[in-house]
């Protein structure tokens, strides 16, 4: 090929400073071709500078090294899970953003009703990056023991790397393990209390992974199941199929998530209103349980006795 | 009986894994105790022969990521009694 300019852009990788609002994400470019001269330089790669649609605060930097260059990634499939992996905190800051930082408020919610206290044994169902499972461990303290379980693994090292960067703070008392919600493996009569944030509304088989609560958790103990309040009324209805598709998905959009949060107006559209929810879980086996409405009723909390 | 103890926890760091969850894992299938294999770094199901990979210090317990463990030689290890028999973890 010698001189020739092969025209594609073969590896790039995303640099991520700590972002503030009004910042830029600077991207670099390995080109197979003499840099043009109105790209900037740094170093040996080529950059150019874009600035973010739309930014909402720091999002976390790399927990290894916060401010160096990520190793370019090889091919198309490890590219994407490297991407999806950086992308994942993501998550957390677009509910940032969609519920105005109201979702840390209903979080904590969650957990109080869940009864966990100091020295509790708990399990955080669909832990995924880690909010419920940190806001868990704080409650238990040291002498307690939280365990987060999820079905994607990127996820998880995204949690465990969030573990490790709050040394200060005894978050050393959870243990992260890869696992589905309809086949867990704990022992009979084991935790204290559960949570689910986000995740019952995902899982397939509902009354299994209910079952399967009913059948960790002690005699007497509670799972808080947070999620997506499914509405009867028009009204809330569609005003949240509204904004899903006028804020929620065109800002995902900007990030490359359109397709993931399209999803979301048939995934609510499909779950349980709360006394649907209510008979599942005496149906699993639950011996008491309540759906509480919050968040002026966009959201649902599901309380459940063992 | 320090020795084995000393041995447990080396079993359970070398898989990467915490002690704690070494002790209170169950297979997710059969809901029996797993077995620590350190040559593999895998927990292992002895009731239905299905060893569970252990990544990163995260244990990998989703069902269809067990793989069956074949009846040959190369499994002899997986399938005997290593070091970390269960019937000597209450040695603390």
């Amino acid at each position: 090929m010698g001189r020739r300019v092969r025209g594609i852009i073969s590896i790039y990788q995303i640099y991520r400073s700590s972002i503030d609002i009004n910042q830029y994400t600077r991207i670099y470019l390995s080109l197979p071709f003499p840099r043009p001269r109105w790209m900037k330089s740094h170093r040996s790669m080529a950059s150019i500078q874009i600035p973010l649609p739309l930014s909402f605060g720091r999002l976390p930097a790399s927990p290894r090294h916060p401010r160096r260059l990520r190793q370019p990634v090889r091919c198309a499939a490890e590219e994407r899970q490297a991407l999806f992996n950086r992308i994942a905190p993501l998550y957390d800051n677009l509910n940032d953003l969609l519920s105005l930082g109201q979702h840390r408020v209903w979080k904590r919610m969650s957990v109080s009703w869940s009864g966990a206290k100091v020295g509790d044994r708990v399990l955080d169902l669909c832990c995924g990056s880690g909010d419920l499972a940190f806001l868990l461990s704080e409650k238990v303290g040291s002498d307690g023991k939280v365990f987060g379980l999820d079905f994607s693994k990127e996820q998880l090292l995204i949690a465990s790397s969030r573990q490790h960067l709050h040394v200060k703070r005894h978050f050393s008392n959870i243990e992260w393990v890869e696992g589905d919600a309809i086949n867990l493996p704990f022992p009979d009569s084991f935790f204290d209390a559960i949570t689910m944030g986000y995740g019952l509304r995902n899982v397939v088989d509902r009354e299994r992974a209910l079952m399967e609560m009913v059948r960790v958790l002690k005699s007497g103990s509670k799972v808080s199941i947070l999620d997506f309040n499914k509405s009867t009324q028009p009204m809330p209805s569609s005003f949240r199929d509204w904004m899903i598709d006028n804020v929620v998905v065109p800002v995902a959009s900007s990030y490359g998530l359109g397709k993931e949060y399209e999803y979301l107006k048939s995934s609510i559209n499909e779950y349980l209103t709360g006394p649907e929810l209510e008979k599942l879980a005496l149906q699993a086996g639950f011996s008491n349980a309540a759906h509480y409405k919050i968040g002026g009723g966009i959201m649902g909390n599901l309380v459940a006795v063992r | 009986m320090v020795r084995r103890s000393v041995a447990l926890l080396r079993g359970a760091a070398a898989s990467g894994l915490s002690q704690t969850l070494s002790e209170i894992l169950v297979c997710p299938l059969s809901k029996q105790p797993l077995r620590v294999c350190n040559k593999t770094g895998s927990l292992v199901s002895d009731e239905i022969g299905v060893s569970f990979p252990i990544k990163d210090g995260i244990p990998c317990l989703v069902p269809k990521d067990g793989k069956i463990l074949e009846d040959d030689d190369n499994n002899v290890a997986l399938r005997s009694g290593s070091p970390d028999d269960p019937s000597s973890t209450n040695m603390v």
